[in-house]
């Protein structure tokens, strides 16, 4: 492959591997540019990701997982092995059972409990999987978002996005594989969606924040060009290169793989604003995921751009809830009413969301995920109106990519506070949604500093009763 | 010591490695327990393939990473008829008839996925030629005697395999012809033998690196160059029949020369006048770069990229205030060729060494903030567990920056490839766990000192010292006293809210839950009246103050409270802030001390979006529990005494003394305020402090914090043959100091050849070993070993000088060399490891920056200091603007420039050895479309435009050339310029040379050094 000329058909070939990358040649060094993994280990059941991330930890007991003995048992002190007080003191302590605020109701066909603060999301039961047991590492929201994200509560492991993208490949060369709509740039930030050892290529491109009102990706275009003077420039500079390849008078992949960069590079700076673009939607739809109302309109645009984005092949799409606190949106230490705030303004557009894919015929490949770093105490935080982080039992659900509908599975004890059967552990999660895409969460490795890493470190299992 | 390992991990430790214990491990439904050791654990090093290999690998397999083909649909597979294995399409043959129906058939149960039931796994070669629990399932050539075919023919009533049913007669007569045709398997293995072969300690010198360095002698034979690097070039080029390139021309050399030394391009005047016709030209220009104060922030930028310099923390942005005292140093340290063993030992112990003069002694003392550089979890509650991960980061930085060695690899078990025990790891962490990092709180807090400062200085930084004390015990003792005046404050009871300073929430304004009965018998009262909870329904009743608005900053907390022999003296209060919550407990039983009104819970920090609220509890009180008010005053505003006298029965005589008082509360409190702000500005700088008596380690099972084995005493990686006076620690010394030594020791063999490495990496684009940072079994081996150890002992005779093996290299016909094309050379060496031909080099987003800054003329060269803005509490979108050098920026972990992320800065979290090298549309697109470079453009335009001379087009084209690439366009360049130019269309805002300057930026050789 060296010495030969490379034309850049094959490297725009070649290129399909990750958003607009180029894989140069191992022989730069040892952190040369690699393809992506590229070969599904297994048959896949889903094409891509859609995470929905309630940042802060929504109460499980206050949504999905009801505990009707809360409100009988209401005020009751009764010992419990809470997670920051055993980190701190290795004690168990006392606290006071509290009782949820919201009525629940029975939806659907599969009669799926699920409380008034998510009415629409209810009315979808019947096609979601809800996976009541989960439990999780870290009990502050900066280790406990790392570790939802990343697989380890410190910073340097890739980001569990940039995994899939790594080991799927683009569908589509103009759009990155992995995006992050309005990430928070707060407990860990960036590192969230970063690549960290995997190749730049796969980190997740941020569209928007979680403060601008504007859902754009960076660097795609000067508003103060005219269009057809940037194509002129464009032109230009693709005539530079060549000429100063030429002038070089060698044949290097390096500079054939920058040069076609320039060329994919304008590819998306062309084809990704329609996809940006909102407006190409109709007003039935807008109003469907409540962009007509100032309540939920953010997450509304934002789910509705991962529809769109979901349509144009993006393999890993985050939607977050939340801000860039360090005691993000959902977390209501002393005020868990204020839970209605947040349902309000996400309720709505995720039910218009599951309506929509499923409507188009894109849940069936598309995995839909809910949750948060954490759950939350079912007993108030220091005898307040509030409740604590839990990272030892909350509830996240699926739907569609092959994952069992109106289904339920594992349980928290009777308050709700410890996952107790069909235990999911988040290196569990992350093992089934890759097997979903076909990945395998122990073969899914990429070699760093003399040793292979994983998603899943040495943990994981692939939960089968979940999926059908 | 520990005994190494064996090769296949069996038969040595039967408890380790019983299969049916591991197998009950896996197959516990409940799995709490492994969750327990998975949270100690997940903190850990998350390691390494035969980590899990650890597990899987005991049911007799191996780990497998087998890529499976697009399976051949069954359907197919029944309708295959005669079945004839031929030699030559074995491979085939498998593809198409076996590892279909393994698929279809068998993975379900026996797969590493799928838990290998019976210890037999069928996804990968390994699996099967390793067999199951009941031995050997295949036999190559004898299908008869297979247990496979046994298990599939259904012949045995206890064996039958698939267990749903007996497979079709022609997959069966498949396998069998598989078997006898030798049972052909092409997929790969996961891994090579070699991830499973640990070398032991006493055969460490097997790997080369973990030999004593001798210098070689100098290989024999002509060559033209005077450089004996080249002689050991060219004899490995001679040896493949190849041949090195011809020097680069002139002005390309000059380029090169000035990116690589100084990270700058050639000032125009330099690259249109200076001619490298004689080696004595050449020789000058190298001597004048390596002098220049700019060769120490270029060198010591490559320096940063290895010890992980940054200047904040991941979790919650917190900006390391005195960080960039660090980088000075090495800016200094590099510039003045500082040997490197002494800036070892300055490094991990500098606090520690004898020090002759203030200078050096500043120099040493900043050095140590390399071991307080880490990126921690400082909110990790489990103290024990936050400071053995510390202790970790510090060691896999030392391992990985100065011996090319995955230490951390040992933090759990011996190293399974290099010859580290576990025994090691515990030692040497040992010699650091002295070294204090970190003050404990709910969110640690690293550590700062006071920098030693010349005696004038000194001395009045110790009066402000003594008179701030002297007043604090003045403020202490006038507010003791208040109490007695109090007596009578008593009787006026209220005070209003209006008259109080920062933000006051009264109880009417609090949030009550549970019992609280209005009251307003004993005063003095804020507001109007008091609650209490009638010391009854203990734990049922919290009141919260949360106030309304609250701008960022910190602020004294205080609570109101009417006091009384009756009280609880134990109440619960806690304060949340933006640092997370703090629990003080109140004795209302005293009178409060600060105007007979407040008590002051603390001092904190709140910012938006933060909490900022107060929570009173009566739970476990012994008393009645009183919420009256709160008040958060802030620290930075004026501090004023809150209490205005409204009585108008006072004893006048008590109101003048109190008067008086008063205002001398006043005047300390203003003092006290000046004095702490001028003892603020003292400098300061990152450490750790050592704290005796030394102690040893114990060894931590499975790296379990809580699981402590006995203890290692200190010492250092028993590998390495060297000198005992070097591995010696005496009973008293923590042993930190000895670590630098034996780092920084000529015998010890790993140093010098690292950073030799290094340094030869930093200039040809690729180290001798071309994984810097892994000098392991592991890593790659070394294209020149002789070369290498030539130029580590060349370091060390140096006086482990950088500048000597810089001025070596440089001077190599090596380097010097052209690109070139030459296919023949190609076929040979295609990866230009035997360094045959120049290579095109890529710039660092800090070099593009910089010379964009130096092409239009805004580069402000000033050296030093911190460029962090005033007031800059978290890093979170840190607005990133200065005309300074790149290495100056902020290094934030949170918020790097763009165009520092687009072009593969250093991750400043990690140790890095090479940065990556990617290629992708991030990159035009910043280039073409950041405002920055667009305003770099536009910069330089206004810069040409100034001159009075009113130049022609090419005149313009040709001056921009030069300043973008030290040379003049090409014929084909300037048509293309000229054409571009006169396309300009008349409405256009963006002036077309503009855009022509941008363009070049964004242009290949702009990126791309010949």
């Amino acid at each position: 492959m060296f010495g030969t000329p490379l034309n850049r058909r094959k490297w725009l070939q070649q290129s399909a591997c990750g958003f607009g990358s180029l894989a140069a040649s191992a022989m730069l060094n040892d952190q040369a540019v690699f393809a992506s993994n590229q070969v599904l280990h297994h048959r896949a059941h889903a094409k891509r990701i859609i995470f929905l991330f309630m940042q802060g930890g929504v109460s499980q007991v206050d949504s999905f997982d009801y505990k009707p003995i809360l409100a009988k048992r209401h005020g009751d002190k009764l010992p419990f092995d809470d997670a920051r007080q055993l980190a701190k003191t290795g004690k168990r302590t006392e606290h006071h059972l509290m009782q949820s605020p919201w009525q629940f109701r029975q939806y659907g066909s599969c009669g799926q409990w699920v409380s008034d603060l998510f009415p629409e999301t209810a009315q979808h039961v019947d096609d979601l999987c809800m996976i009541h047991g989960m439990h999780t590492e870290g009990v502050a929201h900066g280790p406990a978002t790392l570790f939802l994200h990343c697989g380890a509560t410190n910073f340097i492991r890739p980001s569990m996005g940039s995994w899939v993208y790594y080991g799927l490949g683009a569908e589509n060369e103009n759009l990155p594989g992995f995006v992050s709509i309005a990430p928070s740039i707060g407990n860990g930030g960036p590192r969230n969606y970063g690549s960290a050892f995997l190749p730049p290529q796969f980190q997740g491109t941020r569209v928007g924040s979680l403060t601008a009102p504007q859902l754009s990706i960076d660097n795609l275009g000067r508003s103060d060009l005219p269009r057809q003077t940037q194509m002129q420039q464009v032109d230009f500079v693709n005539r530079l290169n060549r000429q100063q390849l030429d002038r070089r008078a060698i044949s290097d992949e390096e500079l054939e793989a920058t040069i076609a960069s320039h060329e994919l590079a304008w590819r998306m700076q062309q084809f990704a604003p329609e996809v940006l673009d909102l407006e190409r939607e109709s007003a039935h739809t807008l109003q469907a995921y409540g962009i007509d109302d100032p309540k939920t309109r953010a997450y509304g645009q934002r789910c509705l751009l991962a529809r769109r984005l979901c349509e144009a092949g993006v393999r890993f799409i985050q939607v977050t809830h939340g801000d860039n606190s360090a005691n993000p949106a959902w977390d209501q230490h002393s005020n868990i009413p204020k839970h209605a705030d947040h349902a309000a303004a996400v309720d709505k557009p995720i039910a218009a969301l599951l309506s929509d894919l499923k409507q188009r015929g894109l849940l069936d490949e598309t995995i839909v995920w809910w949750g948060s770093e954490f759950g939350r105490t079912p007993y108030s935080q220091e005898n307040g109106t509030g409740r604590d982080h839990n990272p030892r039992g909350f509830t996240v659900w699926l739907a569609g990519g092959g994952f069992k509908s109106g289904f339920r599975h594992g349980e928290t004890d009777e308050f709700g506070f410890q996952s107790i059967n069909g235990r999911v552990h988040m290196h569990d999660l992350h093992a089934t949604l890759l097997h979903q895409l076909g990945l395998d969460h122990k073969r899914l490795v990429f070699e760093h500093a003399g040793r292979q890493f994983r998603l899943t470190d040495i943990h994981g299992q692939v939960i089968h009763d979940v999926v059908s | 010591m520990a005994r190494p390992k064996s090769c296949l991990g069996i038969g040595g430790e039967p408890n380790e490695f019983d299969v049916d214990q591991v197998k009950k491990v896996i197959e516990t439904t409940n799995r709490s327990d492994m969750h327990k050791k998975r949270a100690n654990k997940a903190f850990l090093c998350s390691f390494e393939p035969w980590c899990y290999g650890g597990r899987y690998f005991l049911l007799n397999c191996f780990l497998a990473m087998t890529f499976l083909a697009t399976p051949v649909r069954s359907q197919e597979l029944r309708n295959a008829q005669t079945l004839v294995v031929a030699e030559q399409d074995s491979a085939d043959f498998f593809e198409q008839h076996i590892r279909p129906a393994l698929i279809e058939h068998c993975y379900a149960c026996h797969a590493i996925d799928t838990e290998a039931n019976g210890g037999l796994v069928l996804d990968s070669p390994g699996g099967w030629q390793a067999g199951g629990e009941s031995g050997p399932v295949i036999e190559a050539g004898k299908p008869e005697g297979s247990r496979l075919l046994l298990a599939m023919t259904y012949q045995d009533p206890d064996l039958q395999m698939p267990p749903d049913g007996k497979l079709p007669q022609e997959i069966i007569t498949a396998f069998r012809d598989w078997i006898a045709a030798g049972a052909v398997d092409p997929r790969p293995e996961m891994e090579p033998s070699i991830a499973i072969s640990g070398l032991p300690v006493d055969e460490a010198e097997k790997h080369w690196a973990y030999r004593p360095l001798l210098r070689p002698r100098t290989p024999a034979g002509e060559t033209a160059s005077t450089s004996l690097i080249d002689k050991f070039i060219d004899i490995e080029l001679a040896a493949k029949g190849l041949q090195g390139a011809p020097p680069a021309d002139s002005g390309v050399l000059i380029r090169r020369l000035y990116f690589d030394l100084l990270g700058l391009p050639p000032p125009p005047e330099v690259a249109a006048l200076h001619q490298l016709d004689t080696e004595t030209e050449y020789l000058h220009l190298v001597d004048s770069l390596l002098s220049s104060p700019h060769f120490g922030e270029h060198f010591a930028r490559k320096w940063m990229d290895v010890v992980r310099y940054a200047e904040s923390i991941t979790l919650r942005g917190f900006v390391l205030p005195e960080a960039w005292r660090y980088r000075d140093y090495l800016v200094q340290a590099y510039a003045e060729d500082r040997p490197f063993d002494q800036m070892i030992r300055e490094q991990i112990a500098g606090d520690l060494l004898e020090h002759s003069d203030l200078r050096e002694r500043q120099m040493q003392l900043v050095a140590t903030s390399f071991l307080a550089m880490g990126n921690n979890n400082l909110e990790q509650q489990d103290k024990l567990q936050l400071e053995m991960d510390y202790l970790d980061e510090q060691l896999e930085t030392i391992g990985r920056a100065f011996l090319g060695q995955t230490l951390g690899c040992a933090r759990c078990h011996d190293h399974k490839f290099d010859p580290i025990p576990m025994r090691d790891y515990y030692a040497l962490a040992g010699t650091l766990r002295s070294a204090v990092a970190l003050e404990h709180a709910n969110l640690s807090m690293w550590i700062e000192q006071p920098l030693p400062l010349p005696a004038l200085q000194e001395e009045r930084f110790e009066a402000l010292n003594v008179e701030l004390q002297q007043i604090s015990v003045r403020i202490d003792t006038l507010n003791k006293n208040q109490p007695n005046l109090d007596s009578k404050r008593n009787k006026q009871k209220y005070v209003a809210i209006d008259d109080l300073a920062g933000t006051v929430v009264d109880d009417s304004q609090a949030k009550l839950v549970g019992h609280w009965k209005d009251s307003s018998s004993v005063g003095p009262i804020v507001g109007t009246g008091y609650r209490h909870d009638e010391d009854s329904g203990k734990g049922a009743a919290t009141a919260t103050f949360e106030p309304l608005e609250l701008a960022p900053g910190w602020y004294d907390v205080r609570l109101s409270y009417s006091a009384a022999s009756n009280r609880a003296s134990n109440v619960r209060v806690v304060v949340f802030s933006a640092d997370g919550q703090n629990e003080v407990e109140v004795n209302q039983q005293q009178p409060p001390d600060i105007d007979g009104l407040w008590k002051s819970l603390g001092k904190y920090r709140f910012e938006d979006n933060s909490q900022a609220f107060v929570l009173v509890s009566n739970a476990d009180s012994n008393g009645h529990v009183i919420v009256d008010a709160v008040q958060f005053l802030p620290l930075n505003g004026p501090s004023e005494l809150q209490f205005v006298d409204t009585d108008n029965n006072a004893d006048s005589e008590a109101v003048d003394v109190r008067a008086a008082l008063a205002d001398e509360l006043k005047q300390l409190e203003k003092r006290k305020q000046q004095l702490e702000a001028q003892l603020e500005a003292r400098p300061r700088f990152l450490t750790v402090v050592e704290k005796l008596p030394p102690v040893d380690v114990p060894i931590h099972i499975r790296g379990d914090v809580h699981n402590l084995g006995s203890p290692v005493p200190r010492g250092f990686l028993t590998a390495l043959r060297m000198p005992e006076a070097t591995t010696k620690i005496s009973e008293s010394s923590s042993g930190r100091r000895e670590l630098a030594e034996w780092l920084s020791s000529e015998h010890n063999p790993l140093t010098a050849r690292v950073y030799a490495n290094r340094v030869w990496s930093w200039l040809m684009g690729q180290g001798l070993v071309s994984t810097p940072n892994n000098l392991g079994t592991t890593g790659a081996s070394p294209s020149h070993p002789e070369l290498l150890d030539w130029l580590a002992a060349e370091l060390i005779d140096s006086g482990w000088s950088t500048k000597h093996l810089v001025r070596l290299i440089v001077c190599s016909e090596a380097y010097r060399r052209r690109l070139l094309n030459n296919s023949a050379a190609e076929q040979i060496d295609p990866g230009n490891q035997l360094y045959w031909k120049g290579q095109s080099r890529r710039l660092s987003p800090e070099a593009m920056r910089d010379a964009m800054l130096q092409i239009s003329g805004e580069l402000d060269m000033t050296f030093g200091g911190s460029l962090i803005r005033a007031g800059t509490k978290a890093d979170y979108d840190y607005q990133h603007a200065t005309t300074r050098r790149s290495i100056y920026h902020p290094v934030f972990r949170n918020s790097l420039p763009e165009l520092f992320e687009a072009f593969d800065f250093a991750d400043p979290s990690v140790s890095i050895g090479s940065r990556s090298r990617s290629t992708v549309a991030t990159q035009p697109l910043s280039l073409l479309n950041h405002p920055w470079v667009a305003a770099r453009a536009k910069s330089m335009v206004g810069r040409i435009r100034s001159g009075d001379h009113d130049p022609t087009s090419q005149e313009l084209i040709n001056s921009i050339f030069e300043a973008c690439y030290a040379r003049l366009p090409s014929d084909d360049e300037l048509l293309n310029c000229l054409e571009f130019l006169n396309a300009s269309q008349t409405d256009e805002e963006v002036e077309r040379l503009e855009l022509l300057i941008h363009s070049l930026f964004a242009a290949l050789d702009f990126r791309y050094l010949e």
